[in-house]
């Protein structure tokens, strides 16, 4: 009998870590708790390989979600030892390695409602998504077979970029604008929005700036989704390219603002080679900044606002950087 | 059991599933979509070296359709139904076009227009990509165009079975939201099961977690047969040891493969076709090297792409490269990568003619990995599954739409609530067997016995051993008594449907006694086209599984020795 059985006997032997699994499970009947597991590893076991092995082998109820296994399919994303990750793109003895210790946690992730154990609800999230129309809208030409689309290959590049969202949810799960500006779309549909916004195949440029512009500039710029992002998209920076484009008709009150604060920005540079708070402050805001002033004042610390930022001594360097030497 | 009343439903929403939606809710039909996952998560997302078509006027300038066919039939080895494979063909074109009018961003030549790349088994380069990951950059076009249409989507939604009613007519489905647990009778006249393959069923697998086969499993009970069940892909460059796919692309763009010794060893087994020969003899090759000890300690090869340099592995095999990488530790630019052969692909399916309907059940449809129009026959080229889905989704769409125009109203309602009763048994039990006992069981079973090599006696073995295993899902019980997002329940259903197809598989591995394609008998080495040139048929009896054949459409290639 030579099977495939039989080749598989020289299997090189790894060897194997125990660790402990610490799920922080739910459920409506009984609520929250933590219940822990334990299992030898080798080198390259994924955690989903992990969960997959404790529901077959110990604790059939664990509930989680996981699909493709490559990270392309975005079920997975939870929190493992308090960070959000992709499960499947996580190795169990990597994370031993790093935190010193074989005790793993696992968590849903934050923002998401739970429904059962690592299990989410993300109708807010596929809502967002939805709303910035994600689908190119080509030109009756292209869709009448009339005309063929070409596109440059740098475009497809860029483009593909922001294409290679996975619906994952990790970077909104970890979005601090997010959880305390519901107009902000967050960083995934961002993402999405400007992967449209950018297609030289589209034709509703107009609508798509309506609905993004805004919520682009309410965005802090903390990079969390830079970081949590596993196909490294950089939300970011669609967010901050979607900032360049100038809105068809008058802009909201948020990019209005957004971009005077730029502005006021790039004055203070180029005036003193520094970032003075105060006078960026006073200048984006205008009369809205007396208010704020007056507060800062009668809370005694008015002599912050009185320090005399001087120009760096190389300032005419800084002027030349900034376009403005004479 | 509340009751909502469509046209027609589709069961599952890769590309298959959401292209035969869309071409039923164009024609005003209503229509759900109903799938265990949100769309995006569908297995199609994992495909990824590419979709072949014959584009005119921007293909290769000797190639032609005819070209393409005859790579498929022959790849085929000659269990193709020569009419389907035409029509695979002659509309490659067509929905690549669409698709692109639709967003997918392909790679593009420098003048713009799509470009195109070589893979397995082609006379000529035909293969359209985005990066490597082709099925994912279509899913989402897709998804995200259907999810502008007039299409109910019920995202992590169970399908439990089919209701069928006394005439052998399909009467709708039932399944269950998964997070509330309610079950609804989806009524309808047409059901299209597209409910993917069924990778774990084996050991190794490239296949996502979800492939568990479930529409073969309802397709059975249901009383329709799977076509060739028997042909199962195993694709020879999985990462060793996770089994994550590293795409046929890699050598499609000048990959490697090398023994322990450093020989490239294709030379021996595919002298004109080299690393580019089809899987099921690249898959066959590397075990022999293995088990005449060439292969690295363990059992694996590498896949060598260190000469193709830094800046082109990650620009356009980007996906191997991380892969390699993280799961295995090993940088591609430096190093081979180690492969060996898992499961990747189910020939078989539901038994479904050229416009996806099967002609047995009125009213039940088929598309993409679930159904076996007969396109792949033995052995599935690499890059016509991301292309069937879309071309036999699409056709299956309009037939449907058409079906729908010709048929009646359904009159009387079939009594749904024994499929539920029947699916509670696991719950209400309490004591038995949990699902997972019987899962590992059988998943080294069909590895280890109906796997690559296969023989008279393992495939006894294996049957035997898989039907006391169908014996146990009567005893299996659930654990977990929560009423909201129940997976221990899902997993017990699937089990089910892993079971009743295992044991067709098994049989009908077993019956074909000749080596064809993918199904590779070490007693019976050589294709026996006088006994064997036929289609297997499996039912589900009861307890027995019934094989009958059904001729090969032939027409214009006859069969020829198959070298590469």
């Amino acid at each position: 009998m030579s099977s495939t059985a039989e080749l598989q006997k020289g299997v090189i032997k790894e060897e194997k870590t125990e660790i402990v699994v610490k799920v922080k499970r739910f459920s409506k009947e009984r609520g929250e708790w933590w219940q822990e597991y334990k299992l030898a590893v080798d080198r390259f076991t994924q955690i989903t390989e992990v969960l997959r092995r404790i529901r077959s082998e110990q604790d059939p109820s664990l509930s989680y979600r996981a699909a493709c296994h490559m990270a392309v399919c975005g079920s997975c994303a939870m929190k493992i030892n308090g960070a959000p990750r992709l499960a499947c793109k996580t190795l169990a003895l990597d994370l031993v390695k790093r935190y010193n210790d074989n005790v793993i946690t696992l968590e849903p992730m934050d923002r998401f409602p739970v429904v059962k154990d690592l299990i989410t609800d993300m109708t807010e999230f596929y809502d967002k998504m939805y709303s910035v129309k994600p689908r190119l809208y080509p030109s009756p030409q292209v869709l009448e077979d009339k005309a063929q689309h070409r596109l440059r290959p740098e475009d497809q590049r860029l483009l593909w970029k922001y294409a290679q969202c996975i619906w994952c949810g990790l970077c909104v799960s970890s979005c601090p604008a997010v959880r305390i500006d519901e107009k902000f779309l967050g960083p995934a549909a961002h993402a999405k929005g400007f992967r449209f916004l950018a297609d030289p195949r589209d034709t509703i440029q107009e609508e798509r700036m309506k609905i993004l512009l805004d919520s682009a500039w309410r965005c802090t710029y903390c990079y969390m989704c830079f970081e949590v992002c596993p196909r490294e998209i950089e939300p970011v920076e669609a967010i901050k390219l979607t900032r360049t484009y100038t809105p068809p008709e008058g802009m909201s009150e948020v990019s209005r603002m957004g971009e005077k604060h730029t502005d006021a920005i790039k004055e203070s540079i180029t005036k003193s080679g520094k970032l003075m708070e105060a006078y960026v402050y006073g200048k984006a805001y205008g009369a809205g900044a007396i208010r704020d002033f007056v507060y800062f004042l009668a809370s005694g610390r008015g002599k912050y606002l009185l320090v005399r930022e001087k120009p760096v001594n190389n300032i005419s360097e800084v002027k030349k950087l900034m376009g403005e030497a004479k | 059991m509340e009751k909502s009343s469509y046209d027609a439903v589709v069961v599952g929403a890769g590309l298959a599933g959401l292209m035969s939606a869309y071409y039923i809710a164009k024609d005003k039909h209503r229509v759900a979509v109903i799938s265990k996952v949100f769309p995006t998560r569908s297995h199609s997302s994992a495909a990824e070296g590419g979709i072949a078509a014959y584009i005119k006027g921007n293909s290769d300038p000797n190639d032609n359709p005819d070209y393409m066919t005859y790579d498929t039939v022959k790849g085929g080895d000659y269990l193709v139904d020569q009419d389907a494979a035409e029509l695979l063909s002659n509309k490659s074109g067509e929905i690549v076009e669409i698709m692109e009018r639709w967003g997918a961003l392909f790679n593009r030549q420098p003048d713009g227009r799509v470009a195109i790349r070589y893979f397995g088994g082609q006379t000529y380069p035909r293969t359209r990509f985005v990066g490597d990951k082709t099925g994912m950059a279509l899913l989402h076009t897709l998804f995200e165009r259907t999810s502008g249409e007039n299409i109910d989507i019920f995202p992590e939604w169970f399908a439990l079975d089919l209701v069928i009613d006394d005439s052998k007519r399909v009467n709708g489905v039932v399944a269950m939201e998964m997070k509330t647990m309610n079950p609804i009778f989806f009524k309808a006249r047409a059901v299209v099961l597209a409910t993917g393959g069924m990778g774990m069923l084996y050991r190794h697998t490239t296949n996502s977690y979800i492939n568990t086969g479930d529409g073969y499993g309802m397709a059975l009970r249901a009383g329709a047969p799977i076509k060739d069940p028997e042909f199962v892909q195993f694709h020879p460059t999985a990462l060793y040891p996770s089994d994550i796919l590293i795409s046929e692309a890699a050598r499609g763009e000048g990959a490697i493969l090398k023994n322990v010794n450093g020989e490239r060893f294709m030379t021996k087994y595919a002298p004109h076709k080299l690393d580019l020969a089809p899987r099921d003899v690249v898959s066959r090759a590397i075990l022999t090297e293995v088990k005449e000890g060439r292969g690295y300690p363990g059992v694996y090869v590498g896949l060598d792409l260190t000469h193709l340099g830094e800046k082109y592995i990650k620009e356009r095999l980007a996906l191997a490269y991380e892969a390699a990488k993280t799961f295995a530790g090993v940088d591609a630019v430096n190093e081979p990568i180690p492969v060996r052969p898992a499961q990747h692909y189910y020939m078989g399916g539901i038994d479904v003619n050229t416009m996806g309907q099967n002609e047995e059940i009125k009213g039940l449809f088929a598309a993409g990995e679930a159904a076996c129009v007969s396109v792949h026959g033995a052995n599935r080229l690499g890059s016509n599954s991301l292309l069937e889905t879309l071309v036999f989704g699409r056709e299956t769409g309009i037939t449907v739409s058409r079906y729908l125009s010709a048929t009646p109203e359904l009159s009387v309602d079939t009594n749904p609530e024994p499929i539920l009763d029947e699916a509670y048994k696991f719950v209400k039990s309490e004591s038995g067997v949990p699902f997972g006992e019987i899962l590992e069981k059988l998943r080294d079973a069909m590895w280890d016995r109906v796997g690559v090599f296969r023989d008279e006696d393992g495939l006894r073995e294996a049957l035997s051993t898989i039907t006391s295993l169908r014996e146990k899902v009567k005893e299996m019980y659930v654990t977990d008594k929560s009423g909201v997002y129940n997976t221990e329940f899902f997993n017990a259903l699937e089990m089910r449907n892993m079971m009743d197809l295992a044991v067709v598989i098994a049989k009908a591995a077993l019956e074909r006694r000749e080596s064809r394609g993918a199904h590779y008998r070490l007693d019976y080495p050589k294709r026996d086209d006088a006994n064997y040139l036929v289609h297997t048929l499996a039912y589900i009896r009861g307890n027995t599984v019934e094989i009958t054949t059904k001729p090969v459409r032939m027409t214009r290639w006859q069969p020829e020795e198959r070298v590469y």
